[in-house]
């Protein structure tokens, strides 16, 4: 494969050698424009490891994971983490995001953006079968765009692409490759592919629901699937992977997820009896169960700082969070230590009240504020609330981390004068109106980008309105434009710039309160080999194996 | 779940059946004034071992309740954020919960908002507990139905035991989710799911003791009398059937502080940071595999050592006014 | 007593007509969004509608509760004019096609403006073709056509309707249709023809999900049930004989102390300490592809923990009833002749003193079935419990309708036939 590197590899580098940018933010960057990770590996001066020698992998076996096993019809439509690591394992993405951020091709050869970032050749791989036979080719993947792009599919993908991609932008040029026009420009295509609902479906058998024609490209074979009870794959033996030993992936011959319900305890239980091997936290954030196993001889806990955090949101369209300083005011009553010592048991990294975590490549360090209730209770009296005033906070009783947050809030923030009234009601309750209480504290997953967060949270749509996501429908003129421009800048140190100002608007005006960041767990048992702990929790079980 | 509505009734039917009729025999002939029938009820109650151990047990929890803010040195609320989840030790008696909130003190606390005083919202609250809220609720509408159905009877008895038979076999955790997800988790509405799943029952005991007594003398003088059905039935009717319903009452206390935390439980009970028994024990059981396991015992031990003393005290005040005899 | 027992059973058939109503419109009445529970937090309005049209959820609700009552094909049949049959594929998932000529069987689609009729032929092969001539002209002038879609409903589609969708075919380009399903209604039998319908959450037949999971509740209720009986009647009879006793204090007090401390405290501090600390049985209920009685050391910690909540009641019940006895004349005169003790107790007092026990521990059935919902979430167990706990977080009415009636038949049940027990071993009592 002859591959002409990108212009803008060539500014990467120079930032990168002059110390402006991290080795792996290089890496990250280079690989998005196409550069294999080995290549950009080499031009960053790094050997990449070997993932495992080829003595050591043993073959066959079984694992079990407790996994919920949610209603499945149409990959695009998938709203939960947990059923995409169960299908994951059957079908595949076309790029790979790994667990430092770096994207990959997977299913695709390779991707050549033009030096304007608006035309994308996707050379698909070959000699890739489906699991039913057919063979895989740029028809699936212009089915797969299509059904992502299709309005009556719904697909979470839409608002991601449609910005930039029409399907009147996509053409096949052969049986291999696939040429993107889009609108405008874009750098994060390859990461955008490897978004949890875009598995790529087979476009002769697909028809809207995957359970009922599972054929993907992946190393394992749907063999049984029952919602809420259990889902079991076997492997398949032409796989178009190779393993560390030579031979065809996977090394496992059997993968069992059981549904064990939503309470902790028992898999708890069955971790520390051997009746399960690992445990897919995948939408839960499982401090209990780390705090459980972390000591267990048995079981490996295998942790990962992510940009996944809940967020204390204020309605800037209703009183009293329209006043600025009352906003400001009880982000002062958050002691932030605390709140991460009791939440979340110190797992996880301190916040700054702005939208963007110390691990987004783009992040400007800003000091973090002080627990001073004196000032807030200043604030609210400029505020023309002297005596304080009564809120109301809604908070869904199944994050156990969030309701310990509501509590050490509410004791923290009474001698500033906010009397919180803690609002608990059932999770799918909350999310029934999550972008409709005043007061409310939210979960935000993980995402690999700042501009990706700020986007879909912190924006206005084209008419000008919140967009959909902006729980608080905060808009802040000069943060839109300086965002605007955010996301036109490739180089990442003029992005931080930009950043810069972009946290401290939302850290002095904004609609948010965060107070930590959090980590997660993958958690298995010792003889799980293999094991990767991904920040999105995503499984990729075909290099796991079992010793013994 | 569904127990706390068929165990206490059934238990009662039986209880009725034993003494219960007796029993409103005794009080409805005893003219006497209320003092002397006060310092009868005295004498009954001490000279009851159990019964003298069940008001010991009680009484425990009610001055606990009462002298709360005297007894403990925290507040329930104050969080010691580098001491959470410990156990027992001097300056923490019981230890701590995962906030580093006092175990004793929550406790103390605790005790109020299921006996003494009922937090309505942030700045109201009123006296009554809020399982005593519950019991009372369920009582007033379990004794309307039950006082109309028995003395009634024909077809509004057929449609109230109808209607009442096909509530009482919706399983009961199915209620509690729907009422209290329907109308979002508070005190009051806590209330009223404990009233709803426990009017049923009240009712059917309410109407079995309505039917003997409608055929007494004083209850037939009365409707000659011609007096209102109302009158009958709350001034003649209830006060003879009184007994078995205060002992129905009090286990049924008991079975309210189990199902505030049963609320808590599947997240739709007191908001936090109430430290009712039930809430804590649901909290708490989130810690017991990470090694502390003081915050749910302690609330657990609690709700069995109120429920046993309410137990005895009912038991032995039965034993006793049947020895009277 | 026939008349008594059809008496009887004429009121459980109302009940559970009463409930069945009851339910439908406290789920009716109570706040949610089953479209956003099923499909996340993040659907947009068009989704939502789209879902709740394609589930009949937008249809009023006594047509609702008809379709559930009596099933839909009736009504869709008379829409359609095509005859309907509901078949079970090798994979086990249900279709519902319309009947052709020659036992083929016809499912349609559309594209475009063109309807695609797909044909199943007896050997189950499947051939597809365009099939226009279907369409009919409406009051209004459209062209519709009432026909089966290929997601079990029955579907209007209109030709060239309003909403008009682009769509890109591959090798063609953008092709512009104009026709679009109206209206859905979808297809069941109904709860008296014994379909339960599909649950909105899992998309699957209630029916298949709730038969594993009854099973699984009713092996472990079940042996809760021979565990906590015998020994309930046998130490209440205990306590009974010696009431005020040190036995009797003893024993009805750390019976009632267990049965209040609520059920999901007892079982993790058993798990605690049997699982965590003694390492003696599993702490958690994993049976994958086994039932659970092939792996009875999973059922242990479940039914300790029931049986502890349990044993205090029955306990009581037994204990009150001999005690009543053992003061009852009879039994003292039999003392007075002489009898000895065992034999009194044994063969005169027991068998007066279990009526009473027995006829409330078939109203146990009812809440030992429901009961054990908290216990099946506290040990993971697959039951029926969970699956309506599950079902009612998300508003899942079919889930929710089928769970309850199983549960109303056997609380009603189970009460319909301790009276008729009780009517056998206790002949003075006479029904009119």
């Amino acid at each position: 494969m002859t591959l002409e590197i990108h212009p803008a590899v060539n500014d990467l580098k120079s930032d990168y050698e002059k110390g402006k940018m991290s080795r792996r933010e290089f890496i990250r960057f280079a690989t998005l424009l196409g550069l294999s990770a080995t290549a950009a590996g080499q031009m960053a001066g790094l050997a990449f490891p070997v993932s495992a020698s080829a003595g050591t992998v043993k073959r066959g076996g079984k694992i079990r994971i407790a996994a919920p096993v949610h209603k499945v019809t149409h990959p695009a439509q998938f709203s939960w983490i947990a059923p995409t690591n169960q299908l994951r394992q059957v079908a595949e993405y076309m790029s790979y995001t790994d667990e430092n951020n770096i994207t990959h091709p997977y299913l695709l050869e390779s991707w050549e953006p033009s030096a304007d970032l608006k035309t994308w050749t996707l050379n698909v791989r070959k000699g890739i079968k489906f699991n039913n036979g057919d063979e895989f080719n740029a028809d699936d993947v212009i089915f797969t765009f299509n059904q992502w792009l299709d309005k009556n599919v719904g697909s979470s993908m839409l608002g991601m692409l449609e910005g930039y991609l029409d399907t009147t932008g996509i053409e096949k040029v052969s049986d291999n490759k696939v040429v993107l026009h889009l609108k405008t420009a874009e750098i994060g295509v390859p990461e955008h592919l490897f978004h949890y609902p875009a598995m790529v479906l087979n476009h002769r058998t697909f028809e809207g629901d995957f359970i009922k024609a599972p054929h993907g490209t992946g190393p394992y074979i749907l063999k049984e699937f029952v919602e809420g009870e259990r889902c079991v794959l076997t492997r398949r033996n032409d796989y178009w992977k190779k393993g560390a030993d030579g031979q065809l992936l996977p090394y496992l011959d059997t993968i069992e997820f059981v549904d064990m319900g939503t309470e902790m305890a028992p898999m708890i239980a069955a971790m520390q009896s051997g009746e399960i091997d690992m445990i897919d936290l995948g939408d839960q954030s499982g401090p209990e169960v780390y705090q459980a196993l972390k000591d267990n001889p048995k079981v490996n806990v295998y942790p990962v700082p992510t940009n996944q955090t809940r967020v204390l949101r204020m309605r800037v369209d209703m009183k009293p969070w329209s006043d600025n300083k009352v906003r400001q005011a009880l982000k002062l009553c958050q002691n932030r230590e605390k709140i991460l010592a009791l939440a979340y048991f110190g797992q996880g990294m301190i916040g700054q009240d702005v939208h963007v975590s110390p691990k987004h490549p783009e992040y400007c360090p800003i000091e973090t504020p002080k627990y001073d209730p004196e000032t807030a209770k200043k604030l609210l009296a400029e505020a023309g609330y002297p005596n304080g005033l009564d809120v109301n906070l809604a908070v869904g009783s199944g994050w156990k981390e969030i309701v310990r947050y509501a509590e050490i809030l509410k004791e923290d923030a009474l001698p500033a004068g906010f009397r919180i009234n803690i609002q608990t009601m059932p999770n799918s309750q909350y999310w029934e109106k999550w972008t409709e209480v005043d007061l409310g504290i939210t979960t935000w997953a993980h995402r690999p980008l700042g501009t990706m967060v700020l986007n879909l949270g912190y924006v206005a749509d084209e008419k000008g309105a919140p967009a959909p996501w902006n729980e608080s429908r905060w808009v802040d003129k000069e943060f839109s434009e300086l965002l605007t421009k955010a996301n036109g800048t490739l180089d990442v140190e003029a992005r931080r710039k930009i950043f810069c100002q972009l946290e401290k608007i939302q850290q002095e005006r904004g609609s948010a309160a965060i107070a930590f960041w959090i980590n997660v767990w993958t958690i298995a048992s010792k003889r799980v080999q293999g094991v990767i702990s991904h920040p999105s929790l995503y499984l990729k079980l075909d290099e796991f194996w079992v010793d013994a | 779940m569904e127990k706390t509505q068929n165990r206490s009734e059934d238990k009662i039917k039986s209880q009725s059946d034993i003494n219960g009729i007796n029993q409103k025999a005794s009080t409805s002939k005893t003219e006497n004034s209320k003092k002397s029938r006060f310092r009868d009820t005295l004498a009954v109650l001490f000279s009851s071992k159990a019964a003298t151990t069940g008001l010991i047990l009680v009484m425990f929890w009610v001055f606990v309740a009462l002298l709360a803010p005297y007894i403990t040195s925290y507040s329930p609320t104050e969080q010691d954020w580098k001491a959470p989840n410990q156990g027992p030790s001097l300056s923490h008696p019981l230890g701590t919960d995962e906030l580093g909130r006092d175990l004793w003190s929550r406790l103390a606390y605790g005790a109020r908002i299921v006996l003494i005083i009922m937090p309505v919202n942030e700045k109201l609250w009123i006296p009554g507990g809020t399982a005593i809220w519950g019991v009372l609720a369920a009582l007033f509408f379990g004794a309307s139905l039950g006082l109309v159905s028995g003395y009634k009877g024909g077809w509004p008895d057929e449609i109230i035991m109808r209607l009442l038979d096909a509530m009482m076999s919706i399983p009961v955790i199915l209620l509690y989710l729907i009422i209290v997800a329907a109308l979002g988790a508070s005190a009051v509405n806590v209330v009223i799911a404990i009233a709803i799943v426990g009017t049923p029952g009240v009712a059917r005991l309410v109407r079995s003791l309505t039917l003997d007594i409608r055929t007494r003398d004083y209850v037939r003088a009365a409707e000659t009398r011609g007096e209102t059905l109302l009158y009958i039935l709350f001034m003649e009717i209830l006060p003879n059937a009184k007994g078995p319903i205060i002992i129905d009452a009090m286990l049924r206390v008991g079975y309210a502080i189990f199902a505030m935390g049963t609320l808590g439980f599947l997240g739709l009970g007191m908001p936090p940071p109430s430290p009712d028994w039930g809430s804590m024990v649901a909290k708490g059981r989130e810690f017991i595999l990470m090694g502390n396991p003081w915050a749910s015992l302690w609330p657990s031990l609690a709700i069995a050592s109120l429920v046993v003393g309410l137990n005895l005290l009912a038991d032995g005040l039965r034993e006793e006014s049947m020895r009277y005899q | 007593m026939a008349k008594f027992i059809i008496r009887r059973f004429f009121l459980l058939v109302l009940t559970m007509f009463l409930v069945s109503i009851a339910v439908f419109m406290i789920v009716e009445s109570s706040p949610g969004n089953v479209a956003k529970n099923v499909l996340g937090a993040f659907i947009t309005p068009e989704q939502e509608a789209s879902f709740l049209a394609q589930q009949g959820l937008d249809k009023p609700l006594l047509q609702r509760y008809w379709f559930w009552l009596m099933g839909s094909d009736r009504t869709a049949a008379r829409k359609s004019g095509l005859e309907l049959e509901l078949i079970e594929t090798e994979a086990g998932f249900q279709e519902w096609w319309a009947k052709g000529k020659d036992n083929t069987l016809m499912r349609w689609d559309i594209e475009g403006d063109d309807l695609t009729v797909y044909v199943k032929d007896s050997d189950g092969k499947i051939t597809s073709r365009k099939d226009n001539q279907r369409w009919s002209d409406a009051k209004d002038g459209s062209q519709i056509f009432w026909g089966i879609d290929r997601s079990n409903h029955a579907v209007l589609w209109v030709k060239g309707s309003a909403n008009e969708v682009w769509t890109f075919v591959v090798g063609t380009g953008w092709i512009k249709s104009t026709g679009g399903p109206q209206s859905y209604i979808p297809l069941k039998k109904g709860f008296l023809r014994g379909d339960f319908g599909v649950s909105l959450r899992t998309g699957r037949p209630v029916g298949k999900s709730l038969f594993i999971r009854l099973r699984n509740s009713v092996v472990l209720a079940g042996i809760a049930f021979v565990v906590v009986m015998p020994l309930a009647l046998m130490l209440g009879m205990v306590a009974g004989i010696n009431e005020g006793s040190f036995k009797d204090r003893f024993l009805s007090i750390s019976g009632m102390i267990f049965s209040v401390i609520p059920e999901f405290a007892t079982g993790i501090f058993l798990i605690l300490i049997m699982s965590h600390w003694l390492e003696l049985v599993p702490g958690a209920s994993v049976f994958g592809e086994k039932a659970p009685w092939q792996r009875p050391d999973m059922l242990i910690l479940p039914v300790l923990t029931l049986t502890l909540i349990e044993l205090g009641y029955v306990l009581r019940i037994t204990r009150a009833s001999m005690a009543e006895v053992m003061r009852s004349a009879y039994i003292r005169t039999a003392f007075l002749k002489g009898l000895p003790f065992w034999q009194v107790v044994l063969r005169h007092a027991a068998k007066n003193a279990l009526i009473a026990p027995i006829t409330v521990i078939m109203l146990h059935v009812n809440w030992l079935m429901g009961g054990i919902v908290i216990v099946e979430v506290v040990f993971g167990y697959p039951g029926l419990g969970q699956y309506l706990l599950d079902s009612a977080l998300y508003k899942d009415v079919n889930a929710i309708e089928a769970g309850t009636m199983i549960m109303v038949l056997l609380a009603v049940g189970t009460q319909l036939f301790a009276d008729i027990l009780y009517t056998f071993l206790n002949p003075r009592i006479r029904y009119s």
